[in-house]
């Protein structure tokens, strides 16, 4: 696996899904806070990776 | 309102948690909330076991020399069960030159941290804070 979207997509679905079993009570709303994290995982490493991006390493 | 926490959710807490740091997920299970607990240890065990396939350090490592160190053990073996079977069965090392190595590691490390949360939870819902 060397695909760094596909290790993001994969990280951030499975910690979004525990916390979303963890912190809602029922499958609606579950379902809403668990996409809701994912993006926020998503959306958040694209933007920080791209911020970063003029730095060298 | 102060939840009453009673002699027989208290009884049920203590193997409770035991079971879910052993196993993520089987505090649940134990608890009779099997699709909770099927949800853990379906996501808590992926994110291990790709951790394991991606190349991650499992080397024990505690004391106050590499506190940092230390503190990635703690959350690696805060999964149980899963991370001492894994070094038994030689993935102990890793390959620090793969690729991946420094995922595997956070896989590692977040599921086992992710543990923590889910030994509170099996206790709050033994004792009655959580349906």
């Amino acid at each position: 696996m060397r695909s760094h979207l596909v290790v993001l997509l994969l990280f951030s679905a499975l910690v979004s899904g525990v916390f979303a079993v963890l912190l809602r009570e029922d499958t609606k709303s579950r379902l809403r806070f668990g996409l809701m994290a994912f993006g926020a995982f998503v959306v958040s490493a694209l933007v920080v990776g791209w911020i970063m991006h003029p730095f060298p390493s | 309102m102060a939840t009453v926490i009673t002699e027989t959710g208290r009884a049920a807490a203590i193997p409770a948690c035991l079971f879910a740091w052993l196993l993520p997920g089987a505090g649940h299970l134990y608890l009779r909330r099997t699709a909770k607990g099927l949800a853990f240890l379906g996501a808590i065990g992926a994110l291990f076991v790709l951790g394991v396939a991606m190349d991650a350090r499992l080397q024990m490592s505690l004391g106050l020399d590499d506190i940092l160190a230390s503190l990635f053990s703690l959350a690696q073996m805060a999964i149980g069960v899963p991370y001492f079977a894994a070094r038994a069965l030689g993935f102990e090392a890793g390959q620090v030159t793969s690729v991946t190595h420094e995922y595997g590691n956070t896989f590692t490390a977040v599921g086992g941290l992710l543990n923590i949360l889910v030994i509170l939870d099996a206790y709050d819902t033994a004792v009655g804070r959580k349906p």
